[in-house]
């Protein structure tokens, strides 16, 4: 077998590099932690940047579990902001149960049972489960309403980070530096008025999606398309969550882990990471047999 | 004792298993560690409500408070089963308390390990109690506190661990765990004292921190409700009418009288009419036209326990903030059955015929077998009558009030005599006084014998005054 001593070096040096970058983001912040205090998603991007590593690197089957570890962290803080009843805890013992059931299906590469597995099984087995637990019937509905928010956005739009790296893991760097991309715009442009965050957003997805093109392989049609929607996606993330964590009573000035500091750190992936993904799977064919290996 | 090599094997099993499975398990935020003293004992109180508790306070010690401490634990719960009583044993050095004997020399173990330079960590409340709410606590901390005055005494509160692991449940849930560790308190010189401003310091903890969770229902609207007491002719429809009138100005405001009126903004407002009302009021005309007191019985009986129910259909559809009744309907029955058996006139007999019609007394007390009716009522699970929240017993002598009676021109009910009032005055004085002594209800009694006006201030400082006490409660 013929092995390219370039791209032996790169897989060794690669890695290396990335836990150096990764060493020097955490000193810093940890030196500068009084008077500085480094934005949620700056942690968040770390973490799936590392996931993406560990599937180039290592394998898809250790990074797809970390990826059920941050689905965990997410569910459990949502869980434990709202107002869920004590009656409600069979439903809450199924909801966590449902992140290794999809994430298995995830690393066989079912995607036909993935699609349907929260929105089909899980929101036919977590009512049961809440009714089970209530025999007084009283509140029930809002119950599994908040139960099912917390699945379908914690648990499912979280799942399709983990299957893009299952297709590419270019194309989660991509989804990754886009995204972050416009929360730095959005606060760069508070901080300079005048530029509309938007605009500012707009153009820096552009210059990623398009300059990355060599690496994600996306076409320049749908690139530039890209450009224009992942910045309109997280900025509605952004404010649904904001209006969540209102009601919340999540105080964005002082948050705290299991205050809504990962709730407020995921939420312009929340919106974005499922549509980029359809989107991405419709354009480039990934679930056609004849492209399975392609890539 | 911190040369123990168990201590230490201890201290590892804390710091390398049981810390980073329950941060990986549950997650776990703490606040106010600086408040911990940085040498020396110090005694921690928190509240209890899971067995979780303890394993989350510990994660929030450092290594000198883990190697050092002991937990004040119910010997009677742990003892039966060995294998969890040795692993608390081991993990927590606890200061083992029997409950059932009273704790015996407990305070005096406590005592010899804070001399030694160990702290002590305690749940004041004694037993889990119920999920979030925070129960009574013992004095023994209080004790402990003062009779150690040179020793720390820190509030621990613990959120999360009431929802993870419950009373009931023996599964538990990953959910947040918050720890907050409360500044020293300023000791006093009662036991009782420092247990109470313990208490108090947690509830200023809990407040800080159910303000940064999610509530999904605003709490329930509770009326305030004043039963305006009097007998007939001492002006107490007129009074509870003005009341309603003039305190109407600024919250909506009930009258439950001879008719139900609804106030609002300072002037009646209409409602849809209640069918419980429309029959409330033929009883009640059957009762006011009976011939005797046996015949008036039954009817008025019926009347008041309709009343009762009228202020629940009240509070259910029409949400006023301060509900006015005239005459309440538990204090009423207790004062007419005095009425009709004047052998058992006494303080003690009101207050227990008030717990038996307000359903919370004891199922077999004798005195059912003195009143058949009360037993009847019991059986058609009617005893459940609602206590106001505040009463005023307006004081007319009755002689005034047959003059006013019969200045009315009405007919006559066969009660209206001027000896039968008087001895109804005194029933419902003696009435008034047990549920004020006996069952601590704000009470007032108000001299009626003079111009409306100077009575309606009265009242109305009255009813405000007793109305700001329960909120602040």
């Amino acid at each position: 077998m013929q092995v390219d001593p370039f791209q032996v070096g790169w897989k060794l040096l690669a890695p290396v590099l990335l836990l150096l970058l990764l060493g020097l983001f955490l000193a810093a912040t940890r030196l500068t932690r009084d008077r500085y205090r480094a934005p949620g998603y700056l942690g968040y991007f770390w973490i799936f940047l590392f996931i993406c590593v560990v599937t180039d690197f290592l394998s898809f089957t250790p990074a797809v579990w970390l990826m059920a570890l941050v689905s965990f962290r997410a569910l459990r803080e949502y869980f434990s902001l709202v107002d869920l009843r004590l009656e409600d805890r069979w439903g809450v013992l199924g909801s966590y149960l449902s992140i290794p059931f999809m994430i298995y299906l995830i690393q066989i590469d079912w995607y036909g049972f993935f699609i349907i597995s929260i929105p089909v099984y899980v929101f036919i087995i977590v009512p049961f489960l809440v009714a089970l637990g209530d025999n007084r019937g009283r509140g029930s509905l809002l119950s599994i309403g908040a139960i099912d928010f917390g699945l379908f956005f914690f648990v499912y739009c979280l799942g399709h980070i983990a299957y893009l790296a299952f297709y590419s893991t270019w194309l989660v760097l991509l989804l990754l530096l886009t995204v972050t991309a416009c929360k730095v715009a959005s606060t760069l442009a508070a901080k300079l008025g005048r530029v509309p965050a938007f605009i500012l957003s707009c153009v820096i997805c552009l210059a990623l999606t398009l300059g990355l093109r060599s690496l994600t392989l996306v076409p320049t049609g749908p690139a530039i398309f890209l450009g224009f929607l992942v910045p309109l996606l997280a900025q509605m993330g952004d404010y649904t969550i904001g209006v969540l964590e209102r009601d919340l009573g999540i105080s964005t000035e002082d948050l705290e882990p299991g205050r809504g500091h990962v709730l407020d750190s995921l939420e312009s992936f929340l919106f974005t990471a499922p549509i980029f993904f359809h989107y991405l799977r419709w354009v480039m064919k990934f679930g056609d047999e004849i492209n399975r290996h392609a890539f | 004792m911190r040369s123990d090599p168990r201590r230490w094997l201890a201290l590892f099993a804390h710091m390398l298993v049981l810390r980073p499975l329950l941060h990986l398990v549950f997650g776990l935020n703490i606040r106010g560690k600086e408040n911990l003293p940085v040498q020396g004992p110090c005694i921690l109180a928190a509240n209890h409500n899971s067995h979780l508790d303890i394993l989350v306070t510990y994660a929030a010690l450092p290594v000198r408070l883990i190697l050092s401490a002991h937990v004040v634990a119910a010997q009677d719960y742990f003892a039966p089963h060995r294998l969890l009583f040795a692993v608390v044993d081991f993990l927590f050095k606890p200061v083992w308390v029997d409950r059932a004997s009273g704790g015996g020399d407990c305070l005096e173990r406590m005592n010899s390990h804070l001399d030694a330079g160990d702290s002590i960590i305690i749940f004041p409340e004694g037993t889990r109690g119920e999920a979030g709410k925070l129960s009574r606590f013992r004095y023994g901390v209080g004790k402990l506190a003062s009779e150690n005055p040179g020793i720390p005494l820190l509030p621990v509160l613990l959120r999360g661990t009431e929802r993870a692991l419950p009373r009931k449940a023996s599964l538990p849930l990953p959910i947040w765990q918050h720890v907050s560790i409360g500044p020293p308190l300023e000791l006093l010189d009662r036991a009782k004292d420092n247990a109470e401003a313990l208490r108090e310091s947690i509830k200023a903890l809990e407040r800080s921190e159910v303000a940064s969770r999610h509530q999904r229902r605003p709490e329930r609207h509770r009326p305030f409700v004043v039963a305006v007491l009097g007998i007939d002719g001492s002006g107490k429809s007129t009074l509870s009418r003005r009341l309603c009138l003039d305190l109407s100005r600024k919250d909506s405001t009930c009258l439950i009288g001879d008719s139900l009126e609804l106030f609002a903004g300072g002037e009646p407002k209409t409602a849809q009419p209640l069918l419980k009302e429309k029959l409330r009021r033929w009883i009640s005309a059957q009762a006011k036209d009976a011939k005797s007191l046996t015949r008036y019985k039954i009817p008025k009986l019926t009347e008041l326990l309709l009343r009762d129910a009228l202020l629940g259909e009240a509070k259910r559809w029409y949400g006023p903030d301060l509900v006015f009744m005239d005459g309440s309907p538990i204090l009423n029955m207790t004062a007419w059955s005095i009425l009709y058996r004047p052998d058992l006139m006494s303080e003690e007999f009101c207050a227990k015929a008030v717990a038996l019609l307000a359903g919370t007394g004891m199922a077999n007390d004798p005195l059912f077998k003195e009143f058949p009716e009360l037993k009847v009522m019991k059986r058609l699970g009617l005893a459940r009558l609602s206590l106001p929240d505040a009463v005023i017993f307006l004081d007319v002598p009755p002689e005034v009030s047959m003059a006013r009676i019969e200045a009315r021109g009405e007919k006559m009910q066969v009660h209206e005599s001027e000896e039968k009032l008087g001895r109804l005055r005194e029933a419902y004085l003696l009435v008034t006084k047990a549920t004020g002594e006996g069952i601590g209800l704000p009470t007032f009694v108000l001299d009626g014998d003079r111009d409306l006006d100077s009575i309606i201030i009265d009242a109305c400082g009255a009813v405000v005054n007793a109305r700001a006490t329960r909120e602040v409660d």
